[in-house]
């Protein structure tokens, strides 16, 4: 039996940074992955949908040449080519972690991983079986799109993951499900020129964001990009046939080519055999961790989407590695609570920290400076007026405690606001940074400057 | 006509009191009976009505000051009437000074007392500032030097100074710096704001951030550790306690009391209607004792000795942040029923914090029931001037052998606390058995009720 200081159970964006980390600090490690290096995110999530959306994006500003100063004929969507190139991108990647496992020393075993006891993991690969015996473990199975039973079993009912696998771009879909994965498909396929419905059964789309941030960001998917939204009411009625789609969402008929269901993601658990080494998942099926990722047995550990954290890859990563540096570093660090989210719709959005709303639920005295890229040179001239950034700050000390921005390139933009947050920078400090001139990023200095009514380039707050 | 308000003398053992809130100010009108102010005493809060009707000319003790009773604190006439140039009295300890009131002004009410009160006492007692000690020196630090430990968010208290007689300059605030590592000391811009702004000292600030940077969250953990002031029902309670420790020598008798015949005629009691607490039965076999052992109901000062006739019981009642002592007056002439109903009567005043100020002192003898808080056993300690306390504890089921066999029981264990001064050990048994052997006589209780 083979013995290893560390047994990484997937080698997605939780799983190989951990692996190669422990690697890097001296330990034996092995990793375990059934299907290819990367995990949702580089094959069937982050990586191709942002490489779509480029060429989306792209057409998008081809259909619009003429507001740049050139004739140009409407944009002819090559669609293979598109999921080809997507497929290069995805490859290219993928091929790279495998690479940098290897490099490491990382001992790569293809198959189903399950616990035999808290150190012995089998590894099924076919009808093979192998016993790994590990010190430690550190479970990283991600998770799965959710499709619901009152769902019709059809092909052209999909999730996301089989939607990236069509080699044919349909002519109008129906979204269910108006979270980040269902918005930015919406975006990308209404940038394509496909028919969106985007149905959501709560108040509103993207309830996790602030209320002038939704409102920015429906009206641009509403009045540029035609998206049809509906909320308030879920989608019932519900049929699918080879002639296409249909339902009906409160007294309104939807009806298309395809259904695209992004209603939410389950961990991905069932073959581990928790309960076997006295793990209990909590009902949603996320395996429960402590601020440290330890599980209720001594030995393992859980990161990333399984553990019910926040969905994202670099939340599992840095998971990951925190991990392997208080195993094998000795070190005590906690997971970071301050995890920045992007969301790559058109426009983009960028949130970090505390929102408006969440001030509003704790009480908390904040002051919220908000700039409009209306108001910055860089953003009207590279034809990109929309959206805004904005800070929110304790009102008492002034410490920056969130930041959101929606608009061109915002998904950038929000590395700053992050580091400048997880620095305990104060609004005014931020404000006396110089930010280079002529860029998009001056807008969170100008925002900082508003929230003390000290901008220079926007007009005094009406009080 | 100018009248004057006078701080009122509510209590035999306080000479001052300080005013925590003007409810008025001058130029308002009051009315007879209105509440003028807020006044502190050692026990409770109060508030204090204006006898005048007319409009407040002027406020001559401020807030927060230690004024001596019978001192004039502000003046009512009409308005535009001149008022007597009195100066304000000399603030804290001071000797009372006469007052140079009209005799009207003596009749200055009390209103109802508000929640604060604390443990009884029958005896005055001196009773330290609540202040803290002041400095031993005042520290001169130059203006420069003041001006960059305050922007370097450290405190001057440790810093020697070398300038003219010990002034500490701007060179010695550097030097402390340097000496200290403050080069090297890492600390977040929010957290050194937070930090200037509630003059945290960032050298005594442990950090937690990546590789040891100060965080906001360690400021405010040291906001959390500083020393807060107790409050004046705690501050009374650690004085009378301490006192009580120090000059009463306390020894402690213990006694098994079984329960089980009366909790089984109590149930009996509640379903005829009559719903009789432990602390009932308690504080009725007490009384009782009390009669027979008049030495238990008696006080001391170390050189006499006196014996009460009556039997006031205090009862211990706990309350969110300390505890007061309700008093139950000539508990011995009470029957049962009537004193069921003084001790519901007594509790719920101290929850709702309104007992008045003779409902907390003049106890003779006090009892301390923790029943309900799943102890095995405790000891009590002796209210100030009183000859012992009864600490009564849960009760709980217990092997107990009878007639050679080992029976389950309700057993509940009492423990008295005596003054030796007064009380010899073999007294303290009696009394304590005297209790025990009420409890568990069914007769007497069925002929109580």
């Amino acid at each position: 039996m083979e013995k290893f200081d560390l047994i990484v159970i997937g080698a997605g964006p939780g799983g190989y940074p951990a692996a190669i980390r422990a690697a890097q600090l001296g330990a034996s490690v092995a990793i375990v992955e059934r299907e290819v290096p990367g995990g949702t995110c580089l094959n069937w999530g982050c990586i191709p949908t942002k490489t779509l959306i480029a060429s989306a994006e792209f057409a998008d500003q081809f259909r619009h040449a003429e507001t740049l100063g050139f004739k140009a004929a409407a944009p002819q969507i090559d669609y293979p080519a598109l999921i080809r190139r997507k497929n290069e991108v995805v490859a290219q990647l993928s091929g790279g972690v495998a690479s940098l496992l290897k490099a490491n020393g990382v001992k790569w075993f293809h198959g189903t991983a399950s616990f035999l006891t808290r150190n012995q993991i089998n590894v099924a690969n076919g009808s093979i079986n192998t016993v790994l015996e590990a010190a430690h473990t550190i479970i990283a199975t991600g998770s799965t799109s959710t499709m619901p039973g009152f769902l019709p079993r059809h092909s052209r009912v999909v999730e996301s993951r089989s939607f990236l696998d069509l080699t044919r771009l349909p002519a109008s879909v129906i979204i269910l499900g108006g979270g980040v994965i269902g918005c930015e498909f919406a975006c990308l396929l209404a940038r394509l020129g496909v028919q969106v419905t985007l149905v959501e059964m709560l108040s509103d789309i993207l309830l996790i964001l602030d209320e002038d941030v939704r409102r920015e960001l429906r009206q641009v998917f509403e009045k540029k990009l035609k998206i049809r939204i509906l909320t308030g009411a879920p989608l019932t009625d519900i049929t699918a046939s080879d002639e296409g789609v249909s339902g009906k969402a409160g007294d309104q008929t939807v009806s298309a080519e395809l259904m695209l269901v992004a209603i939410g993601r389950r961990p991905v658990t069932a073959e581990l055999n928790l309960a076997g080494i006295g793990i209990q998942t909590t009902p949603a099926g996320h395996i429960p961790v402590d601020a440290q990722g330890r599980t209720r047995a001594a030995t393992v550990f859980a990161v990333g989407d399984v553990n019910g954290g926040p969905q994202f890859a670099h939340a599992a990563t840095r998971q990951g590695v925190i991990i392997a540096e208080n195993l094998f570093a000795k070190s005590r660090t906690a997971f970071d609570s301050l995890v920045p989210s992007c969301i790559f719709t058109d426009p983009e959005v960028g949130c970090v920290g505390l929102t408006e709303a969440q001030a509003k639920e704790q009480n908390r005295a904040i002051k919220v400076g908000k700039f409009t890229f209306a108001h910055l040179g860089k953003a009207l001239a590279s034809g990109h007026p929309g959206g805004f950034v904005k800070w929110i700050a304790d009102a008492a000390t002034d410490r920056l405690l969130g930041a959101q921005a929606v608009g061109s390139h915002a998904t950038e933009l929000i590395a700053e606001a992050t580091l400048a947050i997880r620095g305990e920078y104060t609004a005014q400090e931020l404000g006396r940074t110089i930010h280079s001139h002529p860029t998009l990023s001056e807008a969170w200095m100008e925002a900082a400057h508003a929230l003390h009514g000290t901008c220079v380039h926007a007009p005094p707050r009406r009080s | 006509m100018v009248n004057a308000i006078i701080m009122p003398k509510l209590n035999q053992s306080e000479d001052d009191c300080i005013i925590v809130k003007w409810r008025v100010k001058p130029g308002d009108k009051v009315k007879k009976n209105e509440i003028l102010f807020e006044i502190e005493t050692e026990k409770a809060v109060l508030e204090v009505e204006s006898f005048y009707d007319g409009t407040l000319l002027k406020i001559v003790v401020p807030e927060g000051v230690a004024t001596p009773v019978n001192a004039t604190v502000a003046w009512v006439g009409e308005p535009g009437e001149k008022v007597p140039d009195v100066a304000p009295p000399p603030p804290a300890a001071a000797a009372p000074i006469p007052a140079p009131v009209a005799p009207a002004a003596t009749k200055t009410q009390t209103a109802a007392a508000a929640p604060v009160a604390a443990v009884a006492v029958t005896a005055p007692v001196p009773f330290p500032s609540a202040a803290a000690p002041a400095p031993a020196r005042r520290q001169a630090v130059s203006p420069r030097a003041r001006a960059l430990a305050r922007n370097s968010a450290v405190s001057t208290d440790s810093i020697r100074g070398t300038g003219p007689g010990g002034r500490v300059v701007e060179k010695d605030v550097r030097a402390y710096l340097d000496s200290k590592g403050y080069g090297q000391l890492r600390i977040t811009p929010a957290a050194k704001a937070l930090a200037l702004r509630e003059k945290v000292d960032i050298l005594t600030v442990r950090g937690t951030g990546d590789s040891g940077r100060i965080m906001t969250g360690d400021i405010e953990r040291s906001l959390r550790e500083r020393p807060r002031a107790l409050s004046k029902m705690r501050q009374i309670i650690a004085q009378r306690l301490t006192q009580s420790v120090v000059t009463a020598p306390h020894f402690f008798v213990t006694v098994p009391v079984d329960m089980t015949d009366l909790l089984k005629f109590r149930h009996v009691l509640k379903t005829r209607g009559a719903p009789f607490s432990v602390t009932d039965f308690v504080l009725e076999s007490v009384a009782l004792s009390l009669v027979e052992f008049p030495a238990m109901n008696s006080s001391t000062d170390g050189k006499t000795a006196r014996w009460h006739s009556a039997v006031h019981l205090g009862m211990a009642t706990s309350l969110e942040d300390g505890l007061v002592v309700p008093v139950i007056r000539n508990a011995q002439d009470l029957s049962l029923a009537e004193l069921h109903a003084a001790v519901v009567a007594l509790a719920g005043k101290a929850r709702d914090g309104k007992l008045l100020p003779d409902e907390m002192t003049g106890s003779t003898f006090t009892v301390s029931n923790m029943g309900m808080l799943n102890i095995e056993n405790f000891t009590a300690i002796i209210n100030p001037g009183e000859s012992g306390i009864l600490a009564v504890s849960s009760t709980v089921q217990t092997p107990v052998v009878r007639d050679g066999r080992i029976v389950v029981r309700e057993v509940m264990k009492i423990t008295l606390s005596s003054d030796h001064r007064l009380i010899d050990g073999a007294v303290a048994a009696r009394f304590v058995n005297a209790i025990k052997s009420k409890l568990e006589d069914i007769n007497l209780w069925k002929s109580l009720t």
